[in-house]
């Protein structure tokens, strides 16, 4: 473990000097050393989450990404955790490699290709649990989107989980992280750890190991923030005792049922169970598309999920919100800080998951910038 | 009655038809209130002349179909300095506002049967062009056309609901808001309209023009009381209609300039050698400023991303030139990768770096908000 560990700090180091031109970071040696003091995290206006890093403008979920974020002004820098084959833990999107790596130029790869059911869907592509970590590596990241700059295709690999959490803790500002538990069901299937541990709790060993605790707005949180989330109410569960961290449940479209209990959408947005989870979680994260369901294009009549997450003392944290028009309702004029206004000012919610943390953050400042410390309720912690 | 119908019905030409699609209008639009009757200029807050001019391009058509009355109100609505229109003329001599010679692309006219026979095809800038030309049309055939939104990936709720408007029912809306609003009207294709368009007292498109500006009071030169009071910039692509206009009025005028490879429909002159110096320091004995194409003051990549500048807002500035680039949309198609898809990027990157005098803008609201956000900020 801890010559990987090492590896990775060499990786990470080597990345800065190799090739990689968007790193301004690499100059500034921040340690993490405790007595270094640090521009605080911002608790007074809403969160601004780098959803996959500054992704709208860089391959997602690379190094390059998240420290473009942080230059941005992001508060968190969100990713995905997934799993090699060999039980090292990746950030990475989706269950295989297909549309954001070079994968299908590997001709070493080509007969890896695989068939399996994921969330009860069958699909076919080069599934990341099998390959292992230095195979991974060895690929190239590339921009998922083809509306998006094209220009640093080829250029990133794939990040581990530590490397992510090293470049948070490099910043030269506190940055904190948001990594989701991703889907656990098909990692578990698929993946296995020796000493009887599974996935869950590879994922918070790594978060101990680099002393992320502590309750929401502890001393501790606040030095090293960090939001847990995942789909899979299970594993929430299961990690809370290991870990008082704060957490989130996420929610997908109202067709989706969750991978691990088979829960509806219905079921997991009502009162009840809301007042359940709520011992477990400080918030949820829903598709902003279920909150207010749009016509023709148009947002409709709001839901009452965001008013009813909120007597919970619960908070929500919509995603994602991107500054291309396709994904914009007609109500913003193609102007994504209009739906930031909507949202964060109309409905209130307390984050937004954003693919362009650049933009938020210039909302942000422009219309509540720091020196003004409004005051946001976000409940007590929890 | 709201006061507002009142005013217009009592100017407009075309009468009942007007009223009807402006009531309609005025109960489909958000925030239109009692305006004052025109000629209280004095009450009303003045143009702001201390940062650069947020020009509605074809009005708010980011939201509404261009150039219509439902597009220039919610401009007004929405802050803009300016309301920018088209002005080509019809088979019977009215000027009206419309940007394409032919009606094909923001009309129904091909849902009216009763047109079908005039489609054609006619030479437009030594380019062969097909459709249904807005010169073999009267003013009240054209209103019987509605607009629709040219865009596929615009709003096209608004479809089939307003007309065509007359470029005095343009000016009307400028001088019935209830702040001073500016109009920037085009002479649009001057050469095309003089070919096939005649007017009975042996005058011309830009006689025509001129009057229409000076029967509502314009002129006067920039930055006079006059012209604070009634804000006008006059532009064209065709500089002989501009030095003409000059005769006839001392309003300030507009000199665009469009791609590289284009060359003026009058005088048939190349890009380089109307952007050269001598042809500047001829200009500007006639012009106030020049509107560029923004991809020639900064041109693009393949790959989509900013390259050098050129000098030409250097060179305009030092003739005293001031710069309205053209023209400036949300769309993620329409932004360099430099702005990383974000419109207030590029609103920054011009009025900042670049330092532009205007912009063109299909997006008022937004232009407006990036100006007011960051004025506290300078």
């Amino acid at each position: 473990m801890d010559s990987l560990w090492h590896a990775s700090v060499i990786v990470l180091v080597l990345l800065f000097i190799g090739g990689s031109d968007a790193n301004p970071a690499a100059r500034r040696h921040s340690q993490l050393d405790v007595n270094h003091k640090k521009q605080p995290l911002q608790t007074f206006r809403p969160y601004n989450i780098a959803h996959r890093g500054s992704n709208g403008e860089i391959p997602e979920e690379t190094a390059a990404a998240y420290l473009r974020a942080i230059d941005e002004g992001t508060d968190f820098i969100e990713t995905d955790i997934l799993a090699s084959e060999d039980g090292h833990l990746i950030c990475f999107h989706d269950v295989t490699l297909d549309n954001t790596t070079d994968i299908a130029s590997r001709t070493e790869f080509a007969g890896r290709k695989r068939t399996y059911e994921v969330q009860g869907v069958n699909m076919t592509g080069w599934f990341t649990v099998d390959f292992t970590l230095r195979e991974l590596k060895s690929l190239r990241v590339k921009q998922r989107f083809s509306f998006r700059d094209q220009q640093y295709n080829g250029k990133y690999n794939i990040l581990t989980f530590d490397e992510f959490i090293l470049i948070a803790l490099h910043a030269d500002r506190v940055v904190g992280i948001y990594p989701e538990i991703k889907n656990p069901i098909f990692i578990n299937q698929h993946v296995k750890w020796s000493g009887g541990k599974k996935f869950e709790d590879k994922f918070v060993e790594t978060l101990l190991k680099y002393g992320y605790k502590g309750k929401y707005m502890s001393e501790d949180w606040l030095m090293k923030p960090l939001f847990i989330q995942s789909f899979a109410p299970t594993s929430l569960i299961y990690i809370s005792n290991i870990t008082n961290a704060p957490k989130l449940l996420l929610i997908d479209e109202t067709t989706v049922p969750t991978q691990d209990t088979n829960q509806s959408y219905y079921e997991i947005t009502s009162n009840g169970y809301l007042a359940f989870i709520r011992k477990y979680v400080i918030g949820i994260g829903p598709w902003k598309d279920t909150i207010i369901p749009p016509e023709n294009n148009h947002l409709g009549p709001a839901t009452d999920l965001v008013a009813r997450a909120h007597a919970l003392n619960l908070q929500v944290h919509p995603y994602t919100f991107r500054n291309e028009n396709s994904y914009l309702h007609f109500n913003f004029h193609q102007d994504p800080y209009a739906e930031y206004e909507y949202w964060l000012r109309e409905i209130g919610v307390d984050a937004l998951f954003t693919d362009f943390t650049g933009s938020l953050h210039k909302y942000l400042e422009w219309t509540a910038p720091h020196q003004n410390k409004e005051k946001k309720c976000r409940g007590p912690p929890a | 009655l709201p006061v507002r119908l009142t005013c217009v019905c009592v100017r407009a030409c075309a009468g009942v038809v007007v009223a009807a699609a402006l009531l309609v209008l005025g109960c489909a639009s958000s925030g239109a209130t009692a305006r004052p009757l025109v000629g209280a200029a004095a009450a009303k807050q003045p143009l702001q002349t201390s940062r650069p001019y947020n020009i509605a391009h074809r009005g708010s058509n980011g939201e509404l179909p261009e150039e219509t009355a439902a597009a220039y109100m919610r401009a007004v609505d929405e802050g803009a300095d300016f309301i920018e229109a088209d002005i080509v003329a019809t088979k019977d001599g009215h000027l009206v506002c419309f940007h394409d010679v032919t009606l094909d692309d923001t009309t129904d006219v091909a849902d009216h049967k009763e047109f079908a026979a005039r489609r054609r095809t006619l030479q437009v800038q030594w380019a062969n062009v097909t459709g249904y030309f807005i010169t073999d049309f009267t003013l009240a055939e054209l209103k019987t056309l509605r607009v629709k939104q040219r865009w596929s990936f615009r709003d096209k709720s608004h479809d089939g609901i307003s007309p065509i408007i007359t470029f005095d029912e343009f000016i009307d809306i400028a001088l019935n808001a209830k702040r001073v609003v500016g109009i920037y009207p085009e002479m649009k294709s001057p050469v095309f309209i003089n070919q096939h368009v005649k007017w009975a007292d042996g005058k011309k498109y830009e006689d025509k023009f001129i009057a229409t500006l000076k029967k509502y009071g314009y002129g006067g030169k920039y930055m006079t009381k006059r012209w604070t009071e009634r804000p006008v910039f006059i532009q064209s692509f065709a500089p002989t209609s501009l030095i003409y206009a000059a005769d006839l009025t001392d309003s300030p005028k507009v000199f665009l300039i469009d791609d590289v490879t284009v060359r003026t429909e009058d005088t048939d002159q190349s890009y380089e050698e109307i952007t050269s110096d001598e042809y500047l320091d001829y200009m500007r004995e006639y012009v106030v400023g020049i509107g560029p194409w923004k991809d020639t003051v900064v041109p693009p990549t393949r790959d989509n991303t900013l390259t050098t500048p050129t000098d030409m807002v250097a060179m305009a500035h030092a003739r005293g030139l001031q710069v309205h680039p053209y023209t400036y949309r949300n769309e993620n198609r329409f932004l360099h990768y430099n702005f990383r898809q974000d419109p207030y990027a590029e609103y920054d990157y011009w009025l900042n770096d670049v330092g532009v005098d205007g912009l063109f803008t299909d997006f008022p609201a937004s232009l407006r908000r990036f100006q007011d956000w960051t004025a506290a900020k300078n």
